[in-house]
């Protein structure tokens, strides 16, 4: 592959993770280094269907923004893990569009790791597309991680077609204000979509995970789970549709939100919901917050475990259930050590680069 | 020999309920000291006061640990300096691993010693030796901690937390409940090989069986919130023939 070999001409684009054997992206404020954009028609997410119950049509998304005609295209290959850098360097990105496509039978891993240049301001606005077709499987993760003063929104617009499956994993170790939208539209039998998010929230940051996810064939399988460790004054909103629609026969769908607010001032709030028009379908929905338990901290401090060593302990053991999640197991461990450097309050830069990437 | 531990004149509060009403006891090493009492008399209260429990509230008295005032530490000084509690109800942390939970504690031991972590390799032949103690399967190390074990294997699993830490001062609040006969044998033990001439055990029970294993150079009754009655391990036969009724 030319892009495989291709050496980008900047130093910023230095820092990457080790990750062996990873074929490399590099895209510097939404424009890809080394390739052209690629011209291609947004990609249809939606969904309409008619609920004779109520003698009604409906429509999923009621209304979605206009796409740039152009995107940093990703054409992942079967087995080999694809890193995609994106650096910003200056301070608003109004529109970055990144799509990627797998259409053949076979496993596919994508990782995204967006990051800042330096200390000021940065904007961000973008859309992922993801396109999952004929029997591929896509594993996705989606590092955060950018400093406190940037703004960051994000559309996720999923399409998982007949027996293909994505597994999408967003990591946010550290932004300021970040904004999650997932749309994902099951649209084939026997589609799986499996999202999981942990997000590490200190100081004022504030984030927004909403998340619409439309069952639109039958036998197809939704798993969500979303965990957040909150503290200092941080913010988290959940908001959580899954709809069946009477297409949806056979169904299982399950949503869960849980926080830990390690702070008295951190505050989470959470509204997963159901929307169900078929009959035959296992679904459940669920939303916890929670703070340390006092037992636990005493039964480990008189194991000699110290008080902070037994927070981040609990921390960790909290976030592990996302990152379990992960199925490439270079990606799971380089991903548990930030976190676990993150929960430590040390900076989440891997040892091999002098920047926070991921 | 010089004290292990002096307690003296002890009172605490849990709440505005004062629970202990003038504790005094002495410990010395290499003794083994047993503790009866009905329900509610105070015992795993006294227990959490020595591990550094902040629920209670001393309002008087003292409690001197090999010449420090025990009750200025905090519980993982106590711990690193050598005071053990066998939980009478041992806690459930899910998501976190018995291996993992017992590596940092090994490790924090460690480290207040200025010794180096233990490595990976040398953490699990510890582990695998001193779950031998106990016969513990050692396919409980992957799971969380206490999380879904029976109240037998959480006792199990106090004595080999016990084990790996080597406790200058053990206090075993009632670690003989609710085991069956071979389990009891074994807990038992495992505490007579950890036995050393300088160490030493609280062990609280209400059963004279297990000091047919673990035999007590002395025997005191707490009864609401004093000790009322010292002497030999012939005590723990007549409390058992005869009930607390005589210390009204
Ligand atoms: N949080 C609490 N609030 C009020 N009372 C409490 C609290 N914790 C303990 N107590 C009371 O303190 C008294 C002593 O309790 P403790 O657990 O020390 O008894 P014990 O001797 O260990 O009993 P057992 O043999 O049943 O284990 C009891 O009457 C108990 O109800
Ligand atoms: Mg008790």
């Amino acid at each position: 592959m030319e892009e495989f070999r291709y050496i980008p001409k900047s130093e910023l684009f230095k820092c990457s993770v080790d990750l062996p054997g990873a074929r490399k992206f590099f895209v510097w404020d939404g424009v890809p280094d080394g390739l052209p954009l690629k011209e291609a028609p947004a990609l249809d997410v939606s969904a309409s269907f008619e609920v004779s119950s109520r003698m009604e049509r409906m429509v999923y998304p009621v209304s979605l923004e206009d796409v740039p005609q152009k995107a940093v295209e990703i054409i992942p290959e079967e087995g080999t893990l694809t890193q995609v850098i994106s650096v910003r360097v200056s301070p608003s990105l109004v529109f970055g569009r990144v799509r990627i496509v797998c259409q053949k039978p076979g496993n596919y891993a994508v990782v995204l790791c967006s990051h800042t240049t330096g200390q000021e301001r940065f904007s961000t606005r973008e859309i992922v597309e993801v396109s999952v077709s004929g029997g591929a499987r896509l594993d996705l993760v989606a590092m955060q991680n950018e400093n406190s003063l940037s703004a960051h929104k994000s559309d996720f617009r999923l399409k998982i077609e007949e027996d293909s499956s994505l597994k999408m994993n967003i990591i946010t170790l550290h932004a300021g204000n970040v904004s999650n939208r997932i749309h994902s539209l099951l649209s084939g039998k026997k589609a799986e979509c499996w999202l999981n998010g942990l997000y590490l929230e200190d100081g004022e940051q504030i984030i927004d995970t909403d998340v619409t996810l439309v069952h639109n064939a039958p036998e197809c399988l939704s798993r969500q789970l979303f965990k957040g460790i909150l503290s200092g004054h941080s913010r988290s909103r959940f908001t959580g549709e899954v709809v069946v629609s009477p297409a949806g026969q056979k169904t299982e769908a399950y949503q869960a939100n849980n926080n830990l607010l390690v702070s008295d001032d951190a505050r989470a709030s959470s509204d997963p919901h159901l929307v169900i028009y078929a009959d035959d379908v296992k679904c459940s929905h669920g939303s916890t917050a929670g703070s340390v338990g006092d037992q636990e901290l005493f039964y480990m401090r008189s194991r000699g475990i110290s008080e902070s060593e037994a927070r981040i302990l609990q921390q960790q053991a909290f976030a592990a259930a996302v990152l379990e999640q992960v199925s490439r197991e270079e990606l799971r461990e380089r991903l548990s050590c930030l976190v676990e450097r993150r929960l430590r309050g040390e900076n989440t830069v891997c040892a091999a680069c002098g920047r926070g990437c991921c | 020999m010089e004290n292990l531990l002096e307690i003296k004149n002890l009172h605490a509060r849990i709440g505005d309920k004062e629970i202990l009403k003038g504790i005094n006891l002495t410990i010395k090493p290499g003794e083994v000291h047993t503790i009866m009492g009905r329900n509610g008399s105070g015992k795993s209260t006294l227990s959490a006061i020595l591990a550094g429990n902040s629920n209670y509230t001393v309002t008087q008295g003292s409690i001197t640990y090999q010449g420090r005032d025990l009750l200025k530490m905090s519980p993982e000084e106590r711990s690193w300096a050598g005071i053990f509690l066998g939980f009478q109800y041992p806690v459930e942390i899910p998501g976190v691993t018995n291996v993992n939970f017992m590596r940092t504690a090994v490790n924090e031991h460690r480290k207040q010693k200025g010794l180096p972590p233990l490595s990976a390799a040398e953490y699990l032949k510890l582990m695998r030796e001193k779950m031998a103690y106990v016969e513990m399967d050692p396919s409980f190390s992957s799971r969380g901690v206490n999380v879904g074990f029976s109240g037998g294997e959480k006792k199990r699993n106090e004595v080999f937390q016990m084990a790996m830490l080597s406790p200058l001062l053990a206090i075993l609040d009632e670690t003989d409940s609710g085991l069956d006969v071979d389990a009891l044998r074994i807990v038992a033990n495992g505490v007579n090989r950890l036995k050393t001439k300088d160490n030493a055990f609280v062990v609280i029970t209400h059963y004279q069986r297990l000091l047919d294993y673990i035999v007590p150079d002395v025997v005191h009754v707490l009864y609401k919130g004093r000790i009322v009655k010292t002497a030999g391990k012939e005590l723990a036969a007549e409390v058992e023939a005869h009930g607390y009724d005589e210390f009204e």
